[in-house]
């Protein structure tokens, strides 16, 4: 082999590899509007762009959000069922140069410290896209003060009790 | 002492001095207390904001208060009825109005007892204060018109039955198809049939009221349209209360 | 006359339940209204005291329509109905009290313990109703009936949960009240020995009817009706002619069979038989007297 079918054989290998390489791209972000220090309870939203950076059309697109706490010691995925209703978006084509722009509305359910990353597939694509990161820190909420409802929730109940054998024993 | 007095103070007794009246109060707390208790203990529910916990909790005294009214209005008539006390009242030279009158008074009594035995968890559950005094204002002003209400209907319902536990039943099933709308989600009450039960529904009028006043902070005065609402429905029961009285036994 | 029912028409639902009662009760007398089960007696009583409306007839309490004077009615009526309830948890003095203040009266306790002392419930005047026992219920009833010193009482079954002595008490309490304070009183009852001691006059009641209204005595001759005993006698009978009033039917044995007029006082008859020499040893009660009239009235009318 000469040396120029060698680097033409290895041009159209790289070639054809970027041609196959995934073309999307997923940015993620939080939005403005979110509050600075959230709590329990409080509602984040994200933000999304998949551009097709590619030549081609990308067909069958499906991008998720996924949810990581990375608390020390608490690692874990975390099940989204309480947290989001809005946990997958697809598209049919998405064409050469075009995004698809999506909002990942969030209640903070439980404390601690968590990670969100969107990834991205398609039906032809070999790899999976993923987002960055975007991590943040959901504070303990002040509950109902258990202090202040458990002698009331105990205690009228006993007093009513109370009186009420104090009037059986009168009669 | 003149009779109606006379009477609302027995029928007052009949509640607060006899076992079976403080049984129903137990009832109440127990019912309150639960949902204190899940406020603390239940995740879900502790992620509430204080102002949806006192909204919540208004709701859920008007309901048992409801729920009360019924019960002790059935006893008031059929109840007594079955019990051979009313007769002999019925024979006094005190009028049937002011005997009804007496129990209207008894009922009210006994609405102001299930208040009372609200106010401390009131307190306990709204902790941050948001609209607090509003809301127990509220519950007395609009919630005392849907709970006599309902009161009145159960008196007028054990006045034309024959049994008191068809009369029970009876305002039962009355009860709970008002407050059917409540356990539809919210889709449910926005579509035309929602829309148009909510719009003669002595609870949701309550409701839409507190809501107002507790989470949106808006002014008690700004809520007259549903204390209208409320006054009309207590007319309406409190006029088939005096007038199935009057037939009563005839 | 205190109470006066005349051809007393009440319907229920569209269905006749009287068709033609016919009553009078005058003061200091107590008059015993008798009927089998379903006859009409507490429909009669109800459309009476203005509990139930009267689809035809006529009803004057003391003077008085029911319809259309209930109060006037009411301040001078005490009743005592079968179904006698209380509110439990009150004690028999703050019961009475309650009810003396319905009828716009203000008893002092001293006053309140008196009643309850005539009536045997001094000793549990502070105890809560619930504490009671029947009888002493049925008494506190009748305190409460009494309460407003009525000029007419209705009694329905009044002696029901009493113990002999407490029946005797009551009875005792009814005459005199009739016979003493002029106060008339109906007596709706069951028990026949009740009626024969107490009332001067009867009225039975079948599916709705009056059948027999008057005196025990003038029903039972009417109907026909003597009152028949058998007499042991230990010896023979000596030949003297018997008063006209005491019928000797026959003799057999020991036993002799005597029919007494309606009328005639048992208890004088044998008296007037034991002077003239009869050796009476045993009296029987064979028939007559208002049972049999009762059951052969309520019978014919059931044919």
């Amino acid at each position: 082999m000469t040396l120029r079918t060698f680097l033409l054989s290895i041009a159209l290998f790289v070639a054809s590899a970027s041609a196959w390489a995934e073309p999307l791209s997923v940015n993620l972000s939080a939005t403005p509007g979110n509050p600075a220090s959230p709590q329990m309870g409080d509602h984040l939203n994200f933000h999304t762009i998949i551009r097709n950076d590619g030549p081609t059309p990308v067909d069958g697109l499906i991008a998720w959000i996924s949810l990581v706490q990375i608390d020390k010691g608490k690692e874990q995925p975390v099940d989204l069922e309480d947290w989001s209703a809005h946990k997958a978006v697809t598209a049919p084509q998405l064409a050469p140069g075009t995004s698809l722009e999506t909002d990942w509305p969030m209640r903070l359910i439980q404390a601690g410290t968590y990670r969100v990353v969107v990834s991205a597939v398609s039906r032809n694509g070999p790899n999976l896209t993923p987002s960055t990161f975007v991590d943040f820190k959901v504070r303990q909420k002040p509950v109902v003060e258990s202090q202040r409802v458990l002698p009331v929730a105990v205690g009228i109940p006993i007093v009513l009790c109370g009186l009420m054998l104090w009037r059986r024993r009168r009669s | 002492m003149n009779a109606i007095v006379l009477i609302a103070r027995k029928e007052g007794g009949d509640l607060l001095l006899s076992l079976r009246g403080l049984g129903w109060l137990l009832t109440m707390a127990v019912v309150l207390s639960v949902f204190g208790l899940l406020l603390v203990g239940n995740t879900e529910l502790s992620l509430l904001d204080n102002a949806q916990v006192v909204y919540d909790m208004g709701g859920i005294v008007t309901a048992l208060g409801a729920l009360l009214a019924v019960v002790v209005g059935t006893d008031s008539v059929a109840g007594e009825r079955e019990r051979g006390t009313l007769v002999p009242l019925l024979l006094t030279p005190t009028s049937r109005t002011s005997i009804l009158l007496g129990k209207l008074g008894g009922q009210a009594i006994a609405w102001a007892a299930m208040y009372v035995l609200a106010l401390p968890y009131f307190w306990a559950v709204g902790s941050t204060g948001q609209n607090l005094i509003d809301g127990a204002i509220s519950v007395a002003l609009l919630g005392s018109p849907v709970v006599l209400g309902f009161g009145f209907l159960a008196m007028g319902i054990g006045a034309r039955l024959s049994s008191a536990r068809s009369s029970l039943l009876t305002s039962l099933i009355f009860l709970l198809l008002s407050a059917s709308p409540l356990l539809l989600g919210p889709s449910l009450r926005q579509s035309s049939v929602g829309r148009a039960f909510d719009a003669v529904n002595p609870f949701s009028g309550a409701l839409n009221a507190y809501d107002a006043v507790i989470i949106d902070s808006q002014t008690i005065v700004a809520q007259f349209p549903h204390f209208a609402f409320t006054l009309v429905w207590l007319g309406l029961t409190l006029s088939f209360a005096v007038y199935s009285l009057n037939r009563v036994f005839k | 006359m205190i109470l006066e029912i005349e051809h007393l028409k009440v319907s229920r639902g569209g269905v006749p339940i009287l068709h033609d009662v016919n009553l009078s009760l005058g003061e200091g007398e107590i008059y015993g209204l008798l009927g089998p089960n379903g006859a009409g007696k507490s429909t009669t009583i109800a459309a009476a005291i203005g509990l139930l409306d009267r689809a035809g007839g006529d009803v004057r309490v003391m003077g008085k329509d029911p319809r259309t004077e209930p109060k006037a009615i009411h301040a001078k009526l005490g009743v005592l109905p079968e179904q006698n309830g209380f509110y439990d948890w009150m004690t028999a003095t703050d019961y009475l009290s309650f009810f003396a203040a319905l009828y716009d009266l203000h008893p002092r306790e001293r006053d309140l313990r008196v009643r309850l002392a005539a009536l045997g419930l001094e000793a549990s005047q502070r105890q809560p109703i619930g504490t009671f026992s029947r009888g002493m219920r049925q008494r506190l009833g009748l305190a409460r009936a009494l309460i407003a010193d009525p000029k007419l009482l209705i009694l329905d079954e009044p002696t029901n949960g009493l113990d002999p002595r407490g029946r005797r008490e009551m009875h005792d309490i009814l005459i005199d009240l009739s016979d003493n304070h002029g106060v008339g009183v109906l007596l709706c009852t069951h028990l026949l020995d009740d009626v024969e001691r107490l009332c001067k006059r009867v009225g039975v009641i079948v599916e709705g009817r009056t059948v027999a209204e008057g005196s025990i005595a003038d029903l039972a001759r009417s109907y026909d009706r003597l009152a028949r005993f058998r007499v042991h006698l230990s010896g023979t009978v000596p030949q003297v002619e018997v008063p006209p009033s005491i019928n000797v039917i026959s003799h057999n044995g020991d036993w002799c069979t005597v029919d007494l007029s309606p009328e005639t006082d048992p208890q004088t008859a044998w008296r007037e038989l034991l002077f003239m020499g009869w050796p009476i040893t045993e009296i029987q009660h064979e028939s007559g007297g208002i049972e049999d009239l009762y059951l052969s009235l309520t019978e014919a009318k059931a044919a």
